[in-house]
């Protein structure tokens, strides 16, 4: 009787193991599954958190919108602390896990990867907007919904010295100063940092010495006091909205007498919070619209935000997550794209996806997507905002493309 | 003495038999196996994913051995171990991309093998620099000077003046096709696995040896009491710095080894939290045994990835409290590994070489075991 009770027992349980796995296949089959890396507790975390939480309500909304031409995206979504090692043991699982695409984060592992993921044919949209990964020839499978960090501070560098430079009591009687500002260990930091010099030389500035600010800095003023002996008109910051912050009010305090512009991941909504009277007049580019903002999508973000984190206030909430739906947005577009044309593999949705997009609007408010196959740079048209009494103002659209033809197509692709 | 259980009768009548590897036919069939597994089975039916977890455990033994020679057997507390494999990285790499290698050294793929030798004898006596204090402290003092190896090595000459070579950016990349091997260009997970365990068991092979050795038993004399090693007529500063050298050595190593695996460095691959991690490895694996990095290495990899897959599994299988869970695994990582080093130093101090050989000494005495 024991051995019956047993059997049927063990014959039970493997009836219902089969029942599930096999449920669990018929269920997949319907399944697109996305990888995503994300840094809610390592040194971008302060601006890391956010943009998870946006990538996770952008499935929810994709899903809830027919999927990918009614396939349900299945998202995996990791911590991985901002370390490399983690980054790639992370990857792989993402390719154990037969991930068609992965959402990645930051410079330094996304840039440690691009080999691996050109290799396996993986398209990799990035939190990191690194312009080491716009150039096709040398990273295909790198992409991202947004203008790059050497445009972008091209574009912050040129909006400074047409609007601001012209007022400044010393103009036309000397060179305008400039000193950078970042955490010199760091790739996302440092990742644009010859483009920056390349147009302050440009546009005729005297360049002085860099100062090393950590992402995690709470004080900086022996930096400030070095830059004071410069004396510098501006100053570019390269570091994440927290470290920004305490440079800014380290300036401030000590009296350093610059303006101020910032690397995207540098100025949010949290900048004038963190930073205070220290932050009015810094000016940096954005990438998309700042949460809340009148855009077309908008509405959604905000409705899918409440719904899926009540938790998180909405004052509280920044441009991070709309930077994070945007990237969702932009893979979903391409694997809509790439279903369409019948096929799913990795070399289909970059040619097939990304590459069709021609003046795509996400409508968040960033620039039209266009992918092109020689150029994954998707706009030369930089929105360049202002902090003017704690509130976050757009000064001026810079279109680098426009003004620097020539550089623009032959010489600042891929750094 | 021999500290293996032989069967009865087995006498060993010379010095050779007594300090044999494998003494008997069971021990040499127990290493067939474990070869057999390591170089056959694992490369056979692993996949990429679990080839990468391997090179990460590998990596993580490599950079461990060293601190665990100098904790574990010499007594010198490390905690800024990662410096040494930087350096190794840094060595290799720029070795690669820079020197000036005559052609035939290219062609026949010795560029790589020998940065990693250059490597490991840079990092070796970049470590006996910081090993230099060891002569005049100990103890907590130490710990600091050994800090200041990653603060200065990796936050300032690294970040601030190695990185500008060739000027690169803080990246460096190496091309495709450099990372070579005799014939074998390092181009995946499975050539990765394969260097890994060869420079594992040469790395432990070169160790348990060097502690079989005159050195070996100076350095443990120096470990349970410098005073009295000294007045034995052991020359504590030599042998103290000889184990930063070794220490260095497989550091070096290990940071040469670990760009073939991602054929990029940057300063971020070698904080100073992965020094610490290290020393987490050899307090759970258990100090004063290199069994005890291997265990302490597995452990520390192996079962949060087994963790994080259950996790997915249950995920998977509808448990919806097991979404949270996922998202934040690194939490639970890190809560795990600090739990993890609280257990071990309350339950087995001795980690878990010491549950091991517990468990091989029950089985050597089964069935009459008490």
């Amino acid at each position: 009787m024991f051995k019956r009770n047993m059997l049927s027992k063990v014959f039970g349980i493997f009836f219902s193991l089969a029942l599930i796995t096999g449920a669990a296949a018929i269920a997949e089959a319907e399944v697109i599954k996305v990888g995503s890396l994300n840094d809610m507790t390592g040194a971008t975390s302060d601006v890391g958190k956010d943009y998870a939480l946006g990538i996770a309500e952008a499935i929810h909304y994709i899903n809830d919108n027919g999927g990918v031409n009614g396939k349900q995206i299945k998202l995996y979504q990791f911590d991985y602390g901002y370390r490399v090692p983690e980054a790639l043991t992370k990857y792989k699982l993402f390719q154990r896990l037969k991930c068609v695409a992965v959402l990645g984060w930051g410079t330094g592992d996304t840039e440690a990867l691009s080999p691996t993921v050109t290799k396996d044919q993986m398209p990799y949209v990035s939190a990191s907007y690194s312009a080491h990964l716009t150039n096709p020839a040398k990273t295909p499978y790198n992409l991202f919904a947004a203008t790059d960090y050497s445009s972008n501070a091209r574009a912050a560098i040129t909006a400074w010295f047409d609007e601001k430079w012209p007022n400044h009591k010393d103009y036309g009687k000397r060179k305008p100063r400039f000193v950078c500002s970042y955490m010199f260990a760091s790739p996302y930091s440092s990742a644009p940092i010859k483009a920056v010099k390349d147009q302050a030389q440009l546009l005729g500035f005297e360049v002085g010495e860099d100062q090393d600010v950590s992402l995690f800095a709470i004080d900086t003023k022996s930096q400030i006091l070095a830059m004071k002996k410069f004396a510098p008109d501006l100053v570019w910051h390269g570091n994440t909205t927290m470290s920004v912050a305490s440079t800014l009010r380290d300036a401030y305090s000590l009296g350093l007498g610059a303006d101020h512009i910032i690397n995207n991941w540098g100025i949010d909504e949290n900048l004038p919070r963190l930073a205070g009277e220290a932050a009015n007049g810094a000016m940096g580019a954005a990438v998309c619209a700042f949460y809340g903002e009148d855009q077309p999508l908008m509405k959604e973000v905000v409705a899918y935000g409440k719904k899926y984190n009540p938790g998180v206030p909405m004052e509280k909430r920044t441009v991070r997550a709309i930077q994070g739906w945007s990237n969702a947005l932009a893979l979903w577009e391409a694997l809509k794209r790439a279903d369409k044309a019948g096929d799913l593999s990795g070399e289909s949705i970059l040619k097939n996806g990304f590459e069709t997009m021609e003046g795509f609007e996400l409508g968040l408010g960033g620039a039209p997507l266009s992918y092109k196959a020689n150029d994954h740079r998707i706009s030369g048209k930089i929105p360049i905002y202002e902090v003017v009494g704690g509130k976050i103002v757009l000064l001026k659209v810079v279109d680098l493309k426009s003004r620097w033809p020539d550089k623009w197509e032959k010489e600042w692709l891929g750094w | 003495m021999s500290t293996t259980w032989l069967p009865c009768s087995v006498y060993h009548q010379n010095y050779a038999q007594d300090h044999a590897w494998w003494q008997t036919n069971f021990i040499k069939g127990k290493m067939l196996v474990l070869f057999l597994v390591l170089f056959v089975g694992i490369p056979l039916y692993a996949d990429s994913y679990w080839l990468s977890v391997c090179n990460s455990v590998g990596y993580t033994v490599l950079g461990a051995l060293g601190v665990q020679l100098l904790i574990g057997f010499c007594g010198q507390v490390t905690l800024g171990h990662a410096a040494f494999l930087a350096v190794g990285a840094y060595t290799s790499t720029l070795m690669i991309l820079e020197f000036p290698w005559p052609q035939f050294l290219l062609d026949w793929g010795l560029a790589y093998p020998i940065s990693i030798l250059v490597a490991a004898l840079v990092s070796g006596v970049w470590c006996v620099i910081f090993g230099l204090p060891s002569a005049k402290v100990k103890g907590f003092y130490l710990i600091l000077t050994t800090m200041a190896a990653q603060f200065i090595t990796v936050d300032f000459l690294i970040t601030q003046y190695i990185s500008q070579i060739g000027g690169r950016g803080q990246a460096f990349s190496l091309p495709p096709g450099t990372i070579k091997f005799g014939p074998w260009v390092i181009d995946n997970d499975l050539k990765v696995y394969y260097l890994m365990i060869v420079l594992v068991t040469l790395s432990c092979v070169v160790m348990i040896n060097l502690l079989r050795s005159r050195v070996g038993r100076a350095w443990v004399a120096i470990r349970d009491n410098d005073i009295s090693a000294e007045v034995m007529g052991i020359n504590v500063v030599k042998y103290k710095l000889l184990a930063f050298f070794v220490a260095g050595f497989i550091g070096g190593v290990a940071g040469a080894f670990w760009i073939s695996n991602l054929a990029a460095i940057s300063p971020e691959h070698f904080p100073w939290f992965w020094s610490l991690w290290l020393v987490g490895v050899i307090l759970i694996g258990g100090v004063g045994s290199i069994h005890g990095t291997v265990f302490g290495s597995i452990f520390m990899v192996v079962v949060m990835e087994v963790l994080q897959l259950l996790i997915m599994y249950l995920m998977d299988m509808g448990f919806a409290w097991a979404e949270p869970l996922f998202m934040d695994f690194l939490f639970v990582k890190e809560a795990a590994f600090g739990l993890a080093i609280c257990a071990f130093m309350i339950f087995e101090p001795n980690g878990l070489a010491y549950r091991w050989w517990q468990i091989k000494n029950y089985f050597n005495l089964w069935p009459f075991s008490y």
